[in-house]
């Protein structure tokens, strides 16, 4: 984070926040959008291009943007990088099969220059199916405990029934307020 | 606030004493001017629906609840009802009934879109299988199918190498639109899909179809499709009605987006709104009709 960027952000009334969500298709970002915004999550089809979409929470202006994650997108994300507060990685617990490509997927990221000074949350997603992944069995596959070039944590939650979204976005806000916000 | 007001006392006093004096002066109650007065379609169906919808009689509000046997027992007592003989206004009985089978028809279609929506893709589903496979068929003629999880899925447009985890949402729903589209207008879907994997202005063939399906699906929901419906179905429409419709909106959408020769598939959903947009100003016109001007084969 530069300093002028520092200096914008202090300017601001307003404490705007921004999120990127990224990770595989089928992972379920736009479920985790729409379920935190209070939407219905029933009649999700795939994501073409991105979503995004702004809420106030606990007085953050938060813009949130959600990346569609299938394989011809990815090269996309780079045009989302630019001033990115926080990233969003969401993991398909129960998607064995394509965990490496997860992790080479997120190891790549993380040596964007351009993601340097974000926070990462790693939500462990779908927790409410039988196959699932803990959050444990995946901080482990993903080699997250090797991450030294960012703050992050690990999360397991259920965009469905909507448990641990708030905890998950709660502790990035904060991580992120307490790294560019002066208290005034 | 003063429209509130209005519109208030307008349906629950005026409208009423209004609709009793012109019943005074002309002889015939509203439904009898209303069949009479315009054209089958969706403006008489819609105004009968109305009439019906805010009605104080329990007769009238219940014929929109019927079934599609009762359908005609619910005419003869709404006749009964209203006072109207058979041989005074002879076409009356045929063109309500009508109205009613397309007023109840729709709210049963539905009922059978939403079944099928919530009924997820599954692989130990061997009809769902072979519905998959049959779309690579029609779509692909002559390349073989190397294996049922395979990266060649990525050529006609789903996400990886196994197309169920992309039905989400609108379920089977979303793979019969696909199949029925290939199957009905099997050169129209190989168009578009050359178009869909145009190496600039491409788009994913099979998950842009999805998105259509929801579109079509929340449109049904809303209530939009009401005019079409109204308009080019005479009697209840059915699930085979809902899929044309579909084939309507994946081949209008392929013309669209060639034409709009978006930057990138990144624009997607900028230019699915702006068609979305286009496809609900036709239903806004009363003698609307999305039906695909290609002959089917």
């Amino acid at each position: 984070m530069g300093l002028m960027t520092i200096l914008k952000k202090m300017k601001q009334k307003e404490r705007e926040v921004r999120l990127l969500m990224l990770g595989l298709d089928n992972a379920g970002k736009t479920t985790i959008l729409k379920k935190f915004n209070g939407e219905d999550v029933s009649t999700i089809s795939p994501t073409l291009g991105f979503n995004i979409k702004t809420l106030e929470h606990r007085g953050f202006k938060l813009n949130i943007w959600d990346v569609g994650g299938q394989k011809s997108l990815r090269s996309y994300w780079r045009n989302y990088f630019e001033s990115t507060d926080g990233l969003v990685w969401v993991v398909d617990s129960a998607d064995r099969l394509r965990l490496d490509d997860c992790k080479q997927e997120l190891r790549t990221l993380l040596l964007e220059e351009r993601l340097a000074g974000a926070t990462l949350l790693v939500f462990t997603n779908k927790q409410d199916l039988p196959g699932a992944l803990s959050k444990e069995a995946i901080r482990e596959a993903l080699a997250l405990d090797e991450i030294k070039t960012h703050h992050w944590c690990v999360i397991g939650c259920s965009a469905i029934t909507g448990e641990n979204l708030l905890a998950g976005v709660d502790w990035l806000v904060d991580d992120i307020a307490a790294r560019i916000f002066t208290k005034d | 606030m003063f429209g509130y007001i209005w519109q208030y006392v307008y349906t629950f006093y005026l409208r009423y004493w209004l609709k009793w004096l012109i019943r005074q002066v002309t002889g015939t109650c509203e439904l009898q001017r209303i069949c009479s007065g315009y054209k089958a379609g969706a403006l008489r169906t819609a105004k009968a629906e109305y009439s019906l919808q805010s009605s104080k009689n329990k007769v009238l509000r219940g014929a929109l609840e019927a079934k599609k046997s009762n359908l005609e027992q619910c005419v003869d007592q709404i006749m009964k009802e209203k006072n109207v003989k058979l041989q005074k206004d002879p076409l009356f009985k045929g063109n309500l009934q009508i109205c009613l089978l397309q007023i109840t028809g729709y709210r049963s279609l539905y009922v059978s879109v939403e079944d099928l929506r919530k009924e997820p893709f599954s692989s130990e589903n061997p009809e769902h299988e072979t519905m998959l496979l049959k779309l690579w068929d029609l779509l692909m003629p002559s390349v073989k199918l190397e294996s049922r999880v395979t990266k060649q899925w990525g050529d006609i447009g789903f996400q990886g190498d196994d197309p169920k985890t992309d039905f989400r949402g609108m379920g089977l729903l979303g793979l019969i639109n696909l199949v029925f589209f290939s199957e009905n207008y099997t050169k129209e879907a190989r168009q578009a899909l050359s178009h869909a994997n145009h190496p600039k202005l491409g788009y994913s063939y099979a998950i842009v179809g999805i998105n259509l399906t929801e579109m079509a699906y929340s449109l049904l929901k809303s209530g939009a499709l009401k005019p079409h419906f109204y308009n080019t179905v005479q009697g209840p429409p059915e699930l085979r009605h809902f899929h044309q419709l579909y084939c309507f909106l994946a081949y209008e959408f392929d013309k669209f987006w060639v034409a709009e020769e978006p930057e990138s598939i990144m624009h997607f959903n900028q230019y699915r709104e702006k068609f979305h947009d286009s496809v609900k100003a036709h239903l806004q016109e009363p003698d609307v009709d999305l039906t695909l001007a290609v002959s089917s084969h």
